[in-house]
């Protein structure tokens, strides 16, 4: 256990992630994990880490942190402005941090999500096969001013990496996904499924369980109860409101709402770095694309 | 010989299987064998399922080819295979609860929707045995059916904020026990002094789809016993 960071500032929200916990959804244990997976894959490229390593994942910014050792890491994900010492800190590419250094990462600019990757990993515990934080069952320690971030003694990187700007991912203020129809998809009216095929609805908020989305309502043909069944991160549910919610990483493992769609599991990455009032376009697809 | 489920995709890594859409003993016992069978026949190819009421959903470890016509032609060769049930008997769990005023906070409530007095209450809720259908919207919260109809009451109009953890719950058509602190809308009609979630047990649940459950009355200071013993 190698001590890496102090948090000194606190923003929004920040907790440590990996790729997720499998295998207890049965158990009504979500999967948790990252949301933006493709930044977060990236990042650990960049670093040479292991696939699972895990990250600091931190929304829209706010942050501080004293370095209370020397150490390298990456930011990926959400771009911003970044200062190490005060300097102008450039994301997607690794950098070194002497013990006493001040990382501050201020607002992400461009997408919502950021992920500050030690090189190694974080070192957490494990809990249920998996270092990802889940705070409703109290998995995970929550990240406040004073939480030490712990990492690992590894090897050093022999040369700084990082990523060219055209390989990077973008992050949009309208996003388009492809989505699957849903097991009640044919419950809805004909001009809802059109609305939702059509119109484009506006992200107005969301944590790391689900993004509410407002736009024309979308409706049942009839009043009917929903049978729970099993959900995913991705999953369109539309609540007597007729707005769309979208089920993110944290998503319960079950739920009552009729579901309209599920969104391509390559999609989900852009789709979690909207920002407040960007908006989605869904797109369907057809089984077996 | 029983219909095969109707197979979709949810997403490109996910199947979904459906039997009639319908809250019951018989499709209980057709999603938990259908649910062995797929686990079985496709153990390779699957991080892990999720049985519900009448769905079984399949998470596959990325794109994978399942073919229909086989998964059929498997399920009737299971099924001749497996014919006199034996696999179908799931764990049989007694759970004590405690009805005490201090922890049924809706029992007066309860009273007075059914016309029913505070043992028949007691009586009606712990004298059978309930399957668990289904485990989710909380960590290791089982849903269970079936409860008796004199027992059916609306959930509450507005949730409760906070529902202590161990609280039993009765909503609709069903009942429940809330594994961790939460909101809840159930109406609370006792507490059980058992744990029903913990991380750092290899199993982190008490319950899992396909037990069945059988609750009996304690006193407050069994109650107190017991989870003074848990700890």
């Amino acid at each position: 256990m190698k001590p890496l960071l102090k948090v000194t500032r606190q923003g929004v929200h920040a907790s440590v992630q990996d790729y997720g916990r499998f295998g207890y959804r049965a158990q009504g244990i979500p999967v948790s994990g990252v949301m933006d997976r493709y930044s977060y894959e990236l990042g650990n490229q960049i670093l040479n880490n292991e696939a699972n390593a895990a990250c600091l994942e931190i929304f829209v910014g706010g942050f501080e942190f004293e370095a209370l050792s020397n150490h390298t890491y990456v930011l990926t994900g959400a771009v911003g402005d970044y200062y190490l010492n005060g300097e102008v800190l450039e994301s997607w590419k690794s950098f070194r941090v002497k013990k006493g250094d001040i990382l501050s990462l201020k607002s992400a600019v461009e997408g919502s999500i950021l992920y500050l990757i030690p090189r190694g990993g974080l070192n957490v515990e494990l809990v249920l096969k998996s270092r990802s934080s889940y705070p409703l069952a109290n998995i995970g320690e929550s990240i406040n001013v004073g939480s030490i971030l712990y990492g690992s003694e590894v090897e050093p990187l022999p040369n700084m990496r990082g990523l060219m700007g055209d390989y990077r991912p973008k992050f949009d203020t309208v996003v388009q996904v492809r989505v699957y129809k849903g097991p009640h998809f044919e419950l809805f009216t004909n001009e809802s499924v059109e609305r939702f095929l059509t119109h484009s609805f506006q992200y107005i908020g969301g944590n790391r369980m689900g993004y509410y989305f407002k736009g024309e309502g979308l409706l049942l043909q009839e009043k009917k109860e929903i049978i729970s069944e099993a959900t995913q991160f991705g999953t369109i549910q539309v609540p007597s409101s007729g707005e769309p919610i979208v089920l993110m990483a944290d998503a319960q493992t079950v739920g009552g709402y009729p579901i309209i769609g599920t969104v391509h599991e390559d999609d989900l990455s852009k789709l979690t770095q909207l920002r407040t009032f960007g908006s989605v376009m869904f797109h369907l697809m057809e089984e077996g694309d | 010989m029983n219909d095969f489920p109707k197979m979709m995709w949810v997403s490109q890594n996910t199947l979904r299987f459906a039997f009639s859409e319908e809250i019951s003993q018989e499709s209980f016992l057709l999603v938990q064998h259908f649910n062995r069978f797929i686990r079985k026949f496709l153990q390779h190819q699957i991080i892990e399922t999720v049985a519900g009421y009448y769905t079984i959903t399949v998470y596959l470890k990325g794109r994978q080819h399942v073919s229909y016509e086989k998964l059929l032609e498997q399920w009737q060769h299971y099924q001749i295979e497996t014919m006199n049930g034996s696999h179908l008997i799931g764990r049989e769990l007694t759970v004590p609860i405690c009805y005490d005023e201090e922890f049924a906070l809706d029992m007066e409530r309860v009273m007075e929707h059914t016309k029913l007095s505070y043992e028949e209450v007691v009586s009606l809720h712990s004298g059978r045995s309930y399957a668990v259908h289904l485990v989710g919207f909380l960590p290791g919260f089982p849903y269970l059916g079936e409860l008796d109809s004199r027992l059916h009451v609306p959930r509450l109009q507005k949730p409760r904020k906070l529902v202590d953890a161990s609280s039993v719950g009765i909503g609709g058509r069903q009942t429940g026990i809330y594994p961790i602190d939460s909101p809840g809308g159930w109406n609370i009609i006792g507490r059980t002094p058992h744990r029903l979630f913990d991380v750092k047990n290899n199993e982190p649940t008490l319950f899992q789809t396909g037990d069945s459950v059988t609750f009996y009355a304690i006193t407050k200071q069994e109650f107190y016993n017991m989870n003074q013993e848990r700890v």
